[in-house]
């Protein structure tokens, strides 16, 4: 079938791809400023201490340091849902938590001038493991969360934002059912998304009230709405966002750095720039949340699940920003993927003495899943449930619903994704392959092969609110005005594609804003997979109001009524006549129109992505070799087919199906510090082991909007770890339940680790 | 990176004066891959004053044969020894071992006498000054090694004493079946020592203001089987957690010389002397090979986190045996 | 910082007063000492590309030589310029990803055309990282197989995971594709 666009679904080089492949790309770290100070942060070596005294006299004595800043030296500026943590405070509760911030002509005097930093600590007990944290007496990070609890709830998803499943009679559910499994699982290796570019920012105050920073971020606009409810309400800060090399969701959150930033210029009244290095970046960023659930479930010999019960407890580190968002998210998710009337799933979010856990895609539903699907797939085994089978089952259909995350139902209305799945699963071969629970695929000598299937969907797909300018010029031109910054999807073209694609102009004569929160209406960003669907529909509703001014105001001019008239290249003509046509210059030369666009949230579409996994384990050195990935999805429409594929390929590394195979933070709990912040000791995919990926994409027309496309890139990391889990325990026939599959733990349950000598942990 | 001065070295004999007047105070860089990081690092208790490069010394880059011997100038880079017909054809299991290590950009950096002296990888010693202050340690001079109580997946299996970190070069242990030894020139005029006594648990043997100058290699009989093995977590970059170099000769299915040795276990490479003398002179089968890997890692004591390592370290010794 | 106490190396410090070296074709004689202008000994490459000569195509990412986001070519070859002292480069050839194409007409090298053509990269941070050392490469094995364009890259960090893109550009600015 022809496609009926001439922009919508063509590969066409990216806006930006020129100055990314020279080299002119202006990231964060490439700006510089007249005059331009350097931050630096002093670190906590204690886990948990008071701050008895600092001395920063030597350090200011140091030529070219303009400001050393501690706690007594800021105001009362508060970060975290609800508002408990500091920007610099008396207290330090993770190795790596600021003490001080330090201003100086050079990188190197301000790290200098960190050394000359006296600091007399009181050291407090530390506490690094969720249930010893809950445990009474336990050490308390801040006074207003007794017994580490963190407050549930996040009140900017409305009065009755979800913070729990709770719905039906698990008894009951229980009752009904054929086979019930339970037990403890987690997914607590904390990976870290680590984009390449680390954060930073460059703020510039200008007295008395007024603070622009230059951010990296894959959201500028917010960081304007979240340092303004960080900071005293008089501020006003304007934030201007670049090309940001890369953030998985861990850059939305930079309050803390932006605002070191914001004091160390306040103080010096100089512009400052602070980037993190990659070892602040690993050991002093935000990670992956911890996730322990120990629950039950019931399910039927037809894989009808009767009832889900338990305790999912949330590792947040040493303070939440989002870590409640996340749970409530991750708890109307487990909705779309299981089909159950009887809920009685409790989180408790958990603080504990370590860096803390931030924005991560997959964002809360990876973490429960990956605690979730191994207890289910416990189930199935016993009902001998194929899990294909229960996935598509399961999964949400048009007609049934779920509680989001403000607490209200929704009652799908998108396709039925059965198909994609039935069509992944032939790409797959897992008919075939599928020799029922813990049976390896193929066995060759000591190599075992397995195969294993997860699935995720996320209705923030229309969450959240956008709204977007797009503004005409006589010349036959357009700006389309909307506070986004490419962070890697390739949207940034795409939203231009959609413009081009409403006014039929070619894409070379559509520019975009700078993402400047000064000139650029309110914009949520691409969080999650909202940006095709959310922010696509405000670009798209936008054009068409300008379009439409620009058919109203040339319409006498022709002779017709405005819905008489189109356009296309620049030129406004009759559709009964395209000979009877006009020039957008006909608008006058010294007239541009302005459309407008918003989209407000809808919660009633969700996405979905099934992965299919492939593994090779050798069962004498227990290395798991990832071999081949299918994943499968259905979109509706494809915008931009090769940013589509690159983003489905991402279902490997930040954080993804790696995250269960070797990606983990090391976190030493008798000293609480992290062991591998590095490049080195953090692992990461090359491209000398690259498993086979095929993406089955499907296109069912989606009511979303005029162009029946919905987002995915967020979620393609979801359903891999545990995947990849079920694959390796189907190809040793043994349970294996911790990630990430190292050698060493394929290697204990296969019984071929005796036991070490001493040892604490 | 903080402030040092530097010195363009032009002799061997310039760079030992040097060390010698800056008495502990300086350090030598060849190809600087790994002092780099560890200057950025600073996670030792002395930064210092001066950086000696020696890449500036001539012809100490040389790759040759001289008597039956190849003869390795400390300067030769892992790039020109994976690339180079001499090694290919008379010592292999180097070439092999020299393209196993990080990344083509590091190869064509590090030399074969930075890659034996680099420093261990053990994140407790190399833990960043900047993120809360480096962590002492036995190696460092003072305090225990935390690894013994801590995270010690890739730690020592055999032979740690105080410091458990282990040997993290890949041509150590090539260089260790090829029984190839090290030449190093000092303030007390040269030495010769063999490359398994090059290392030790809380230092290698150089003497103070001693460099490496040469790395001596027999050839090896073109008859020889020549392995080399390395587990790692990812195929590139990662350092070994367990490698396996071996020479084995046979002569109609029998087994007439055969050298094992086993990298990343250990303060230093460790031949399996007991192993092969049980190979020698016999039929090579499954069992046999299975056998001598048992013995090979007879001497093992894990610590509470790398037991793993000792059945990764028997797998490579057999499959190395039957390769 | 140093205090330089040693006559030795007072004198030793005078002799190497200056450095020169090939940029992207510019010879670039610079002072070395530890002024706010000068080569402080402890500079690295990549400081010195992206600081002193405003050349910021080349990225800095881990700083420690594991990520390859700061791959320039020394002499033709693959280096990584954060593990690099500038002092240590004197006579020697630099090309950064700025070196490549037509700085007079703006054409592009069919590499960096190949990466564009493929959409080679996603948020493109690693990016010119991966274009030099896919560079170099090239400039050693024109006609690389497609396991040996990945061994080329290996040291490229892209956590994206532009890879199989980034592949498929390399062989089609091969020798074979074109």
């Amino acid at each position: 079938m022809a496609s009926p666009y001439r922009f919508i679904g063509k590969t066409t080089p990216r806006k930006d791809a020129r100055e990314l492949v020279t080299g002119r790309a202006k990231f964060l770290d490439d700006r510089k400023f007249p005059d331009m100070l350097h931050g630096k942060v002093l670190r906590s070596p204690h886990p948990h201490a008071l701050i008895k005294s600092v001395s920063k006299s030597e350090a200011l004595k140091l030529p070219g340091v303009r400001a050393v800043l501690t706690w007594e030296d800021v105001p009362d500026w508060k970060g975290g849902t609800p508002r408990c943590c500091r920007v610099l405070d008396r207290k330090v509760r993770y190795v790596g938590d600021a003490v001080a911030l330090v201003a100086a002509d050079t990188e190197e005097s301000a790290k200098e001038a960190l050394r000359l930093i006296k600091v007399e600590y009181e050291v407090l007990p530390a506490v690094f493991d969720m249930e010893e944290a809950l445990k009474p007496g336990a050490p308390e990070l801040y006074e207003d969360f007794p017994g580490n609890v963190v407050t549930p709830g996040v009140p900017f998803f409305g009065p009755k934002n979800l913070k729990e499943v709770v719905i039906g009679d698990v008894e009951k559910g229980f009752a009904e059912a054929d086979v019930i499994t339970e037990g403890t699982f987690g997914y607590e290796n904390m990976p870290n998304p680590i984009p390449p570019e680390p954060p930073g920012v460059i703020a510039l105050w200008e007295a008395p009230d007024s603070v622009t920073l230059w951010v990296s971020n894959q959201a500028s606009y917010m960081d304007s709405v979240i340092l303004s409810h960080v900071m005293e309400k008089n501020i006003h800060v304007r934030t201007i966002g670049g090309p940001c090399g890369g953030s998985f969701g861990s850059k939305y959150m930079s309050w803390q750095v932006q605002c070191y930033a914001a004091l160390l210029s306040r103080a010096t009244g100089k512009p400052v720039k602070l980037v993190l290095t990659k070892e602040e970046h690993l050991a002093a960023f935000t990670l992956r949340p911890g996730s322990r659930m120990s629950a039950r479930v019931g399910m039927k010999k037809d894989g009808t699940v009767t009832a889900v019960q338990g305790t999912w407890l949330i590792d947040t580190g040493y303070y939440s920003m989002t870590t409640q968002s996340q749970v409530a998210v991750g708890c109307g998710e487990v909705q779309i993927m299981v089909k159950c009337p009887n809920w009685d799933l409790r989180p408790v979010i958990v603080c504990t003495n370590r860096s803390a856990s931030g924005i991560v895609r997959g964002f809360g539903g990876q973490e429960l899943k990956c605690c979730l699907i191994p207890l289910l797939s416990l189930a199935m085994e016993k009902a001998g449930v194929d899990p294909l089978e229960f996935m598509k089952k399961n999964f949400v259909k048009p007609g049934r619903g779920y509680f989001w995350r403000d607490g209200i139902w929704y009652t799908y209305r998108g396709v039925d994704y059965t198909k994609a799945m039935e069509k992944g699963a032939e790409v797959f071969g897992w008919k075939e392959k599928w020799k029922g629970w813990l049976k390896p695929t193929a066995v060759d000598g000591p190599k075992r092969r397995g195969i294993g299937v997860g699935v995720h969907g996320n209705a923030d797909i229309g969450e959240d609110s956008s709204e977007a300018y797009v503004r005409l010029h006589p010349d036959g031109t357009a700006i389309l005005f909307s506070c986004i910054t490419e962070h890697g999807t390739g949207q940034v073209t795409n939203y231009i594609r959609m413009v081009a694609e409403v006014l039929q102009l070619p894409m070379e004569r559509i520019s975009i804003t700078p993402s400047d929160s000064l000139i650029n209406p309110y914009e949520f960003g691409p969080a999650g997979s909202r940006g095709t669907y959310a922010i696509g529909s405000a670009v798209i509703a936008a054009a068409e109001d300008a379009r439409r001014r620009l058919l109203e105001l040339v319409a006498p001019r022709l002779k017709a009524r405005p819905e008489d008239l189109d356009t296309a290249d620049g030129v406004v003509y009759r559709k009964d006549d395209p000979r009877m046509k006009v020039p957008w210059k006909a608008m006058a030369v010294d007239r541009t129109i302005t459309g407008y666009g918003r989209f407000d949230p809808d919660y009633s579409l969700t996405n979905c992505m099934m992965t299919f996994i492939e593994v090779e384990v050798d069962t004498e050195t227990g290395k798991v070799a990832l071999t081949r990935v299918v994943n499968a999805t259905d979109i509706g429409q494809i915008i931009d087919p090769p940013g589509l594929e690159n983003q489905l390929n991402g279902c490997l590394g930040s954080a993804g199906i790696d995250s269960a195979i070797f990606e983990e933070m090391v976190l030493d709990r008798s000293i609480g510090r992290m062991m591998n912040a590095n490049m080195i000791d953090y692992k990461w995919r090359t491209f000398s082991e690259l498993p086979v990926i095929k993406n089955v994409v499907l296109e069912t027309p989606f009511p979303s909007h005029r162009f029946h496309a919905v987002g995915i890139g967020e979620i393609a990391t979801s359903p891999g770890p545990s995947a990849l889990l079920m694959a390796v325990s189907n190809a040793l026939g043994v349970w294996l339940h911790e990630y990430p599959v190292t050698p060493e733990r394929v290697l204990k349950v296969l019984g071929k680790t005796g036991s070490g000598k001493g040892g604490a942990a | 990176m903080r402030s040092f001065a530097h010195i363009n070295a032009r002799t061997i004999d310039e760079a030992i004066a040097l060390l010698r007047r800056y008495r502990g105070r300086a350090v030598l860089n060849a190809g600087g891959t790994d002092l780099l990081s560890t200057l950025k690092g600073e996670y030792l208790s002395r930064y210092p004053e001066v950086v000696i490069n020696l890449k500036t010394i001539p012809d100490l880059d040389y790759i040759r044969e001289d008597d039956g011997l190849l003869r390795i100038g400390a300067l030769a880079r892992l790039s020109d020894i994976v690339r180079s017909p001499l090694i290919i054809s008379n010592c292999r299991v180097l070439a092999d071992a020299a393209r196993s290590v990080a990344s083509p950009q590091i190869r064509n950096a590090a030399t074969i006498g930075g890659n034996l002296c680099q420093d261990v990888r053990c994140w407790y010693y190399r833990y960043p000054r900047h993120i809360g202050g480096a962590i002492q340690c036995a190696r460092k001079g003072s305090g225990p090694c935390l690894a013994v109580k801590g995270d010690n997946r890739y730690h020592a299996i055999m032979n740690g004493k105080r410091c458990f970190a282990v040997c993290p070069s890949d041509t150590a242990v090539a260089l260790a079946v090829l029984d190839a030894c090290i030449h190093v020139s000092g303030p007390e005029g040269d030495r010769t020592i063999a490359v398994t006594d090059f290392f030790g648990p809380l230092t290698n043997a150089l003497r103070s203001n001693e460099i490496v100058r040469e790395i001596e290699v027999p050839k090896v009989s073109g008859l020889s089987g020549q392995t080399f093995l390395k587990f790692t977590v990812r195929e590139p970059i990662d350092f070994a957690i367990v490698s396996v170099a071996s020479v084995i000769t046979r002569e109609e299915g029998v087994c007439t010389d055969v050298r094992i040795a086993l990298g990343a276990v250990a303060p230093g490479p460790v031949r399996a002397g007991k192993a092969e003398e049980m190979l020698k002179g016999n039929r090579i089968d499954e069992e046999i090979a299975a056998r001598a890997a048992e013995q090979a890692l007879a001497g093992a004591r894990p610590l509470s986190k790398n037991a793993y390592k000792i059945e990764i370290a028997r797998t490579l010794v057999k499959r190395a045996i039957l390769k | 910082m140093v205090v330089r106490t040693q006559k030795y190396t007072r004198k030793r410090a005078r002799e190497t007063d200056r450095i020169s070296l090939t940029v992207n074709g510019q010879v670039c004689t610079m002072e070395v000492g530890t002024a706010p202008h000068q080569i402080d000994p402890a500079h690295t490459l990549a400081y010195t590309l992206r600081e002193t000569l405003g050349l910021t195509g080349t990225k800095v990412s881990c700083d420690h030589g594991a990520c390859g986001s700061c791959t320039i070519l020394i002499d033709g070859k693959a280096a990584l310029s954060c593990m690099t002292l500038t002092v240590e480069c004197e006579g020697k050839r630099i090309t950064t990803i700025e070196g490549l194409g037509d700085p007079g007409t703006g054409a592009l090298d069919p590499l960096q055309q190949a990466f564009v053509d493929h959409t080679a990269f996603q948020c493109g941070f690693c990016t010119p990282g991966m274009i030099m050392s896919a560079k170099a490469l090239l400039g050693e094995n024109p006609s690389p197989t497609e396991e040996e364009v990945k061994e080329g890259l290996s040291g490229n960090f892209c956590r994206c995971i532009s890879h199989y893109h980034v592949v498929k550009a390399v062989l089609a600015a091969s020798c074979k594709g074109r």
